[in-house]
């Protein structure tokens, strides 16, 4: 039976390269040209989603009034009022709560995005470090802790963002504020109508922690995995006490690892966006109070939702981009200097 | 044991597998059939309403119906990952390897196929574990519950003291070292524990509130940890699939997630092959320029491409209804990937010239070489690739979101991705004073949830290497 089928597949592909053969279908291209035959589908997707955007970026970012409007065929045609080199960057800048918080908003986007970078990051980065020297010096259960620490990392934002949500849900119903109550402390509400800011800013930087943890533990343990023994033995040798073999030899022999998740982690706080969508909605607001939750790229989407402020949501994305590209020139800078010795 | 015997074996165990199988496929029909009955009441129940059903000639009433389902779900979360594992062991132990561990691990498995009311598999593992310990170790399971107690018996007793005095002070010292290493692993399994109970309680949640009913997820001042089986509300996941049509938003999901895949696994492999074996001009300047665009954000794209693919452009949304083509929309922009062509690349780069010589020397073609020696060699990659290709569609959110939201708002919802539908989704009561029905809610997140979960258990180690090497998510 096996044979069978085999003799027939091999007839039928004679068969068709018979026939290639015939009509002379091989042809022996010079090896640039095939590179370039090869290199195409990927190459002109590129182009169009990828290179000609950030040209584009570029070129809306110098319009002022720039519009979408149909003209008398009925086409979408592009539509100016003039042109500006700063003029939108100063728009981003100086708008309603990107910078300062204005009169009827008590919080701005950056003060936001800063609260973040310098409360979730930490935080989470600490953690993680001490999760992943503790997890590195046991042997059983550790390929269990490991998959359960990395959990958080595959989950969908969106789906355990509502949870989180629920979880904070205000009253006696929450099982955060039933936790609480074990303690005697009231229940409050964390993210509906009577949130204080900073008790909005909780809710998200425990999310922040809690779905960040895993990447950051994973780069820790290969970094810890990589380091010599001969330095662990020769401190075991002199009776050094697990404080200072942490602070000595492990944290700065993976400060390459800290620096890159250092860098990454900032990043990622000013693209926070689907976890707030997630937890407080489109409006980022709770219920009724007079602040918001918006970070820097939640701004940049509210432009382009918006459809009318185009060349602002260019100036804020490049904005962005200045940002990350020093903070990566930054990195890269530090890392070739080997930090650790 | 000989290789002969072991051959015997094996076979045996694989017919044990099958059996397994069989029961496991039982379970999941069982439990899709049952799903089938249960019957939809109007959202919000005024009264918890108990129906009344007829199954295989019974009158069974919903808390009936929901300790079957609950008892099957279980079944079915048991059996699936020791079915997996079991098999994969047996393909991988050598002859040598059978001993009294690998009898007393049959045993157990015989002991849980009796609980989860498989009493053929029971058998045949309780058989073959008295035939491997015969085999083995030349007893039965007589002198094996002897040494079973001997060792346990062993574990709580005081071990000799030795009675010289001189030594009494260095043991006095190592007795003391070994209580802080001690109280060391104690506490450090005590803070795993604790932070790995933290990470885990806000999917516990999720499926314990994802079978709550309306008031107790909405209404009761006092959540409880625990439920009976017979109070899961199943009805909930039906609810959601059918009348929230997460069916359809899962469907679109895995349509584009399918062919967005498939797209970028073409372009990927030709252009890293290109990247990676052929010479040509201007090739490392091209793969240094592809490596910059990965330190651009995302935003900076979406703006254009939303330009791109709108009326302004292609035109395959923002026209009047019925003329919109949303699956392109979602799927061309991500047909490839600068990082994907990075990581087969070098991947690629590792398989020695040599071969590309030999088959150039053996007349075959550029791309029969590609497809006969290099994808296989890179195998893993691609399956890592795949695999968290189809992931990151599964969770993709804010371009399709924004792709759905331009025009005719009811024409997008048709082909919403299951995390838009999560945020979107009309999930309130309805009427003048509506509030989220967050059991429903709650479901609908464990529905995008477990598949995720039960991918990554099955894959972990292709994801996490995968992971390891990709950077931040998003």
């Amino acid at each position: 039976m096996k044979t069978t089928l085999k003799s027939w597949v091999w007839s039928v592909r004679n068969f068709f390269s018979g026939i290639k053969s015939k009509l002379h279908l091989k042809v022996n291209l010079p090896t640039g040209l095939k590179a370039w035959v090869y290199l195409a589908p990927a190459l002109i997707l590129l182009a169009i989603f990828t290179f000609y955007p950030i040209l584009n970026a570029f070129r809306l970012v110098i319009y002022q009034g720039y519009q979408l409007i149909r003209d008398t065929d009925g086409r979408l045609v592009e539509s100016i009022t003039g042109y500006t080199v700063f003029g939108n960057f100063i728009r981003v800048l100086s708008a309603d709560n990107f910078i300062l918080p204005s009169s009827h908003t008590n919080s701005s986007v950056l003060l936001n995005t800063l609260a973040i970078v310098f409360i979730s990051v930490p935080i989470s980065i600490i953690s993680s470090l001490f999760v992943a020297a503790t997890l590195n010096s046991i042997k059983p259960l550790k390929s269990f802790f490991q998959t359960i620490y990395f959990l958080p990392y595959i989950t969908n934002t969106l789906a355990i963002g509502l949870v989180f949500a629920y979880m904070f849900k205000s009253g006696e119903s929450g099982i955060v504020n039933q936790f609480f109550m074990i303690f005697g402390i009231d229940p409050v509400s964390w993210i509906e109508r009577g949130a204080t800011y900073w008790r909005a800013m909780t809710v998200l930087i425990a999310f922040g922690v809690w779905d960040g943890m895993a990447f950051k533990i994973m780069v820790f343990m290969s970094g810890m995995q990589g380091i010599d023994q001969q330095y662990y033995q020769a401190a075991a040798i002199d009776a050094t006490p697990k404080r200072r073999i942490f602070t000595r030899i492990t944290v700065p022999m993976i400060s390459p690892m800290i620096f890159y998740i250092v860098v990454t982690s900032i990043i990622g706080a000013f693209k926070t966006y689907s976890s707030v969508v997630a937890i407080f909605g489109d409006s980022a607001t709770p219920d009724g109070a007079n602040f918001n939750l918006k970070t820097i790229v939640f701004h940049i989407y509210d432009y382009i939702y918006s459809g009318e402020n185009i060349s602002l949501a260019a100036a804020g994305s490049l904005f962005l981009f200045a940002i990350i590209l020093m903070l990566t020139l930054l990195q890269m800078y530090i890392g070739k200097k080997r930090v650790h010795y | 044991m000989n290789k002969e015997q072991v051959k015997h074996i094996k076979k045996f165990e694989n017919i044990i597998h099958g059996i397994d199988l069989v029961f496991f496929l039982a379970y999941v029909g069982l439990f899709a059939y049952l799903f089938g009955f249960i019957q939809v009441p109007n959202m919000p129940p005024e009264v918890e309403t108990i129906y009344e059903y007829v199954i295989f000639g019974m009158n069974i009433n919903t808390p009936i119906l929901n300790t079957w389902m609950s008892y099957l779900a279980m079944f079915i979360i048991v059996t699936f990952p020791l079915l997996f594992i079991n098999f994969r062991k047996t393909q991988n132990r050598e002859y040598y390897e059978y001993n009294r561990w690998v009898a007393g691990n049959l045993f157990a498995g015989g002991i849980i196929s009796l609980l989860v009311l498989n009493p053929i598999s029971a058998v045949l593992k309780i058989y073959l574990s008295r035939r491997i310990l015969l085999e083995s170790e030349k007893f039965g399971f007589k002198k094996a519950a002897v040494l079973l107690g001997h060792g346990f018996v062993n574990m709580f007793k005081k071990k000799p003291v030795d009675p010289d005095e001189a030594e009494g002070e260095l043991k006095e010292v190592i007795r003391k070292q070994t209580m802080k290493t001690f109280i060391r692993v104690f506490f450090s399994y005590f803070f795993l524990s604790v932070v790995a109970l933290l990470i885990f309680i806000p999917f516990y949640w999720m499926i314990l509130t994802a079978l709550k009913t309306y008031y107790e997820s909405n209404l009761t001042n006092t959540p409880r940890f625990f439920i009976a089986l017979s109070e899961m509300q199943w009805m909930n996941f039906k609810y959601v699939v059918t009348e929230i049509d997460f069916g359809i938003y899962i469907k679109n999901t895995l349509t584009v997630g399918l062919w967005a895949t498939a797209g970028t696994l073409v372009t990927t492999v030709l252009a890293a092959f290109a990247f990676a074996r052929l010479e040509f001009k201007g090739r490392d300047a091209i793969f240094s320029v592809l490596l910059m665009t990965m330190m651009i954000p995302g935003e900076l794209y979406i703006l254009t491409n939303y330009l791109t693919v709108s009326q302004a452009g292609i035109g395959w949304i923002g026209g009047p209804t019925g003329t919109n083509q949303y699956y392109l929309a979602m799927i061309v922009p991500f047909l490839t990937s600068v990082f994907y062509i990075f990581f087969l690349r070098q991947t690629f780069k590792q398989i020695p010239d040599t071969l590309y010589k030999a088959a150039k020397v053996d007349g075959s073609s550029d791309l029969k070489y590609l497809a006969r020696v290099m994808i296989p060699i890179a195998g893993p990659t691609i399956f890592t690739i795949t695999i968290l290709n189809v992931i990151g569609s599964w969770n993709a959110f804010i371009w399709p979101r924004l792709i759905t939201s331009v025009g005719d708002v009811n024409e997008g919802r048709g082909y919403w991705l299951i995390s838009a539908a999560l945020r979107d989704a009309d999930f309130t009561t309805g009427g003048t004073n509506p509030r989220v029905m967050f059991n429903l809610q709650i479901a609908a997140s464990a529905i995008v949830t477990i598949p995720l979960i039960i991918v990554f258990l099955l894959l972990r180690k292709y994801i996490m290497s995968g992971v390891g090497r990709s950077g931040t998510k998003g």
